[in-house]
């Protein structure tokens, strides 16, 4: 997973969102069909994709899913 | 109705090996340390019992084994000896095999011979059923001492090779909210010195038209190679549904039983999982109520959790005098079940 587009692509075929791009600024309680069971798979999915932990705490202060995203990718 | 009166005269459960805690776990199904985070704050279990060896994956136990060691601490605690026991009802969503029925072999354990049997297959709310049948065999004069039993064994459910990072939502929740247990009480018409008057009881189906919110298949020669999964969970309905069917069935028991809210002394809210219950117990805000609740160490048995709030509640919080409602709310095909109870 390199880019925003990988990403978007990632919560659609493998959590099964309907989301686009412009999804991913909006808060997690308005993205639709959104849990914490998609945290947990959305989570689970982007350290196998990154090779890297993610802290659990820092992602449930994370406001949308490009948060997550940026998380996710940091340097 | 006879106008006799019914008493819980001692309950007890039956856990199967060490509790297994969301670290051990996690090492054998190869998640991580968010993953167990994820777990204890969203879930809330911090244990439960497998009858299952988890490196191997092999069961090592069975509904009939666990029920009948339940069964034997209850009727020990009740001073019955099983040539006392009119009846045995059992309920269990996971029954050792399809025949003979598992109540048969834990009798046949329990030495317990030339009396009436009766299985129920049942999901969350059987061990209310088992009570609710019991109940009428005890009313209705044919029996006076009834045992009951109660118990589901998942572990055949567990695959310890599941690579859990694949797996729905659906799927993947059933491996953290369950574990395995039977539990048992013995009913009598007969009143006894720490006994529990069973003022209500209660089932009722309200699945006309409704989806499951929790389905357990079986698989035989002609489809076990079937793609669908053996257990699945619609874990958004029973959040929506089950806090709003438990004030119903609170509200419902109060009323039949002519109590007020406050009189309420001790609560056994269904057992979903430690965050669940606790967030029901907070909307049920009972003023007075002490929650009896198990489920964050055991998870929730199924078909046991409410033997083992019961034989919880007769060992502590329920004293003579004191008022207790149990709530169990089945998410398969729905189904509202609830009890009271009076201390003596």
């Amino acid at each position: 997973m390199k880019t925003v587009e990988d990403y978007v692509e990632l919560l659609r075929d493998e959590l099964a969102l309907p989301v686009t791009a412009e999804d991913l600024g909006r808060p997690l309680d308005a993205v639709a069909a959104w849990d914490s069971v998609h945290l947990l798979t959305l989570c689970t999915l982007l350290e196998r994709e990154t090779g890297r932990p993610l802290s659990l705490a820092d992602v449930l202060e994370a406001p949308s899913l490009e948060a997550v995203y940026r998380l996710a990718v940091a340097p | 109705m006879t106008g006799r009166d019914v008493y819980i005269r001692s309950a007890a459960s039956a856990l199967p090996g060490p509790p297994v805690d969301n670290a051990a776990l996690a090492r054998r199904l190869g998640m991580d340390a968010l993953w167990e985070q994820w777990v204890d704050v969203f879930i809330g279990t911090a244990s439960r019992h497998l009858a299952l060896d988890l490196e191997s994956g092999e069961v090592t136990g069975t509904l009939a084994e666990l029920a009948a060691e339940a069964g034997r601490s209850a009727l020990a605690a009740a001073g019955t000896g099983p040539q006392e026991v009119d009846a045995v009802v059992l309920a269990t969503a996971t029954p050792d095999r399809l025949m003979p029925a598992t109540v048969n072999i834990a009798a046949d354990l329990l030495g317990i011979d030339g009396v009436r049997t009766f299985q129920l297959q049942s999901g969350c709310s059987g061990a209310v059923q088992a009570l609710d049948l019991a109940h009428q065999l005890l009313v209705s004069g044919s029996a006076e001492t009834v045992l009951v039993l109660g118990g589901d064994v998942i572990a055949r459910f567990f695959d310890v090779e599941r690579d859990l990072r694949t797996a729905a939502p659906a799927e993947l929740v059933n491996y953290v909210l369950f574990g395995d247990a039977a539990g048992a009480a013995v009913l009598s018409t007969r009143p006894a010195p720490g006994a529990a008057l069973l003022r209500q009881v209660f089932t009722r189906l309200v699945g006309l038209g409704r989806e499951p919110g929790a389905v357990l298949e079986w698989f035989g020669p002609a489809d076990r190679d079937t793609e669908r999964p053996a257990a699945t969970e619609d874990y958004k309905a029973i959040e929506k549904h089950v806090p709003e069917m438990t004030e119903e069935v609170l509200t419902e028991l109060l009323d039949a039983a002519g109590w007020a809210p406050e009189d309420v002394d001790v609560l056994l809210p269904p057992q979903l999982s430690g965050r669940m219950t606790g967030l029901i117990t907070e909307r049920l805000a009972l003023p007075r109520a002490e929650p009896v609740t198990c489920v964050d160490r055991v998870g929730n048995c199924g078909n046991a959790i409410v033997f083992l709030q019961l034989e919880r509640a007769l060992a502590g919080a329920l004293g003579p005098g004191r008022r207790a409602v149990g709530v169990s709310i089945e998410s398969s095909k729905w189904i509202k079940a609830g009890f009271a109870l009076e201390g003596r």
